[in-house]
């Protein structure tokens, strides 16, 4: 099978101009980046500020396009003009700010944005916002304005409005960077069920490392490369690399070690604090 | 809370008049703004009353949210009707005192007049209560449409006042927090001559100015990656249509135009 992302040492050069437009040095964000996802999939990209990980993010809705290399999404070239339409509807995106991307006054409409756009029939708009708003769990808020609800719900109801438009993904652009921790754990929570319910392909661009735990697969990317893949366990036994990519694994792991140095014989792949907990209750009962 | 503002004065209720289709009431408010120009004698101002009484009972807001809207005028109001009273010449003299003369005409004419602003201002703010921006915007939208022909953006004006309107909220929540933040550092807004207060505004209008920049470029972002490409085949999801109760309130609407014809001409006061 084809898989839904693909992309092939695609580079992407941001040029600083001086005020006569001339320019005066060439920024590379992305340097070489490979990538293939597979539909269905839940994948987390990591990076700390200034990895190239946004500027990633907006090539795959066909925001930017490649300096070099190839992408394509859903089989699609996104450096074809004539696709941006049908890319954008393919892989839906969430940005970062949750009041800077909500369009309308309330609720509902605000959901029935992307379909509008798309030209789909008036019954089937009120059909999809309806189904939408109800997979983020806000449907009772439809009626009201986003002014009053908090970071985590506007937030949701960004994801809803990208599910209204059908895509077979979404690419979610450090989604919760701008909220409290129970909105935080609402939107991943969301994020999740989509994955799980709906088969929607998601890619979580995100540094907490707390969000990656569930992904079938992560990416690290460092200076517009990416440094490090493989499974989150794979990734996080290796906290040393992690931590020269200015990244910091979760707390359960860096607890994990932290006995480990100590003489406790927990393995290195630890993730959650259930795992923790299981292995130091069965530590005990064996009387060590 | 400053986020509880709410723009324009929408007042919430489930009246006849609420469920108009937005043009309905956009047209009818400014063929009463016109039917208040056919007449010149006291029983069309009747009618235009009677008529006006019974729309605010039908649209259930409260008799002072509709007179809310004179306050800001008052002044106006007053000092067009010193100017009614005091220069209009003609007819009995019933005061002259050094260079003001009061005749009857001008207390007439004066009275008329007022009446006439109250009407006015009255009559379109009844239709802000009753219509929520959203719909009004849509309302523009649709009845402007034909400007499209000579390549007027109709649409994209319609949407960029739908923006403005979700941004107002937004952008004085932000200006309360500057507002704080330079207070926070010792900026003085209130002491000093006028002059100075203006001048000492620049710490907050330029942040403004700059974080408002920044929220369009993200907007438009979001827009682009929405799939928005103007008007052009665009559905809509509450799209306007007229039904029954809109034809009978434009029925309604040239039936009290036309008594209003009727009386200007044929009844003697």
């Amino acid at each position: 099978m084809k898989p839904f992302i693909d992309a092939k040492g695609l580079v992407h050069e941001y040029s600083r101009r001086d005020e006569e437009g001339n320019v005066t040095g060439i920024n590379r964000a992305l340097d070489g980046i490979d990538m293939e996802v597979k539909a269905g999939d839940f994948i987390a990209v990591l990076g700390a500020n200034g990895s190239g990980k946004s500027t990633f993010a907006k090539h795959l809705n066909a925001l930017l396009v490649p300096t070099e290399g190839t992408l394509y999404v859903n089989g699609m070239d996104t450096s074809d003009q004539g696709n941006n339409l049908l890319i954008r509807q393919a892989a839906g995106m969430v940005f970062q700010n949750p009041d800077n991307q909500i369009i309308s006054n309330v609720v509902e409409e605000d959901v029935g944005f992307g379909p509008e756009n798309m030209g789909v029939p008036t019954e089937e708009i009120w059909r999809r916002v309806e189904e939408s708003l109800k997979n983020v769990g806000m449907y009772e808020y439809r009626k009201e304005s986003p002014n009053q609800l908090s970071g985590g719900q506007k937030q949701r109801i960004a994801i809803a409005g990208i599910m209204a438009m059908k895509p077979k993904c979404i690419v979610l652009d450090e989604p919760t960077a701008m909220l409290d921790p129970a909105g935080r754990k609402s939107v991943i929570k969301t994020v999740k069920e989509l994955n799980k319910k709906e088969g929607i392909t998601i890619i979580l661009i995100t540094h907490y490392m707390e969000e990656v735990t569930g992904a079938d697969f992560v990416y690290v990317m460092s200076e517009g490369q990416v440094k490090m893949k493989g499974t989150p366990r794979q990734v996080f036994a290796r906290s040393e690399e992690l931590a020269r990519y200015r990244l910091a694994i979760p707390e359960v792991t860096k607890i994990a070690n932290g006995l480990r140095k100590k003489g406790v014989n927990i393995p290195k792949d630890i993730l959650y604090t259930e795992e923790l907990t299981d292995i130091l209750l069965k530590t005990k009962a064996r009387g060590l | 809370m400053i986020r509880d503002i709410t723009i324009g004065q929408y007042y919430a209720s489930d009246s006849v008049i609420h469920k108009l289709d937005p043009r309905v009431k956009v047209v009818c408010t400014f063929a009463y703004i016109i039917s208040l120009f056919c007449f010149n004698q006291l029983s069309g101002y009747i009618i235009a009353a009677v008529f006006f009484w019974c729309i605010i009972k039908l649209s259930k807001v409260p008799f002072k949210f509709v007179i809310r809207g004179i306050k800001p005028i008052l002044f106006m109001l007053v000092f067009t009707a010193m100017l009614n009273l005091f220069w209009t010449s003609g007819g009995n003299v019933l005061v002259k005192f050094g260079i003001i003369t009061i005749t009857e005409e001008g207390i007439e004419r004066t009275v008329f007049m007022a009446l006439r602003l109250v009407f006015l201002i009255i009559g379109s703010s009844i239709m802000t209560l009753a219509t929520t921006p959203n719909q009004l915007t849509d309302a523009i939208e649709k009845l402007l449409k034909p400007l499209n022909r000579v390549k007027v953006p109709v649409h994209e004006v319609a949407m960029m006042m739908s923006i403005a309107l979700r941004f107002i909220p937004i952008l004085v929540e932000e200006t309360d927090k500057i507002m704080k933040a330079q207070l926070a550092r010792g900026a003085d807004f209130e002491s000093g001559n006028i002059f100075r207060r203006i001048k000492s505004m620049a710490p907050i209008i330029i942040p403004l100015f700059v974080s408002a920049a920044r929220r369009a470029s993200d907007l438009a972002l979001a827009m682009d990656a929405r799939c928005y490409n103007g008007g052009s085949g665009r559905t809509k999801m509450k799209p306007l249509e007229y039904k029954g109760r809109d034809i009978a309130a434009y029925l309604v609407m040239a039936g009290y135009i036309a008594v209003i014809i009727i009386a200007g001409k044929y009844l003697p006061f």
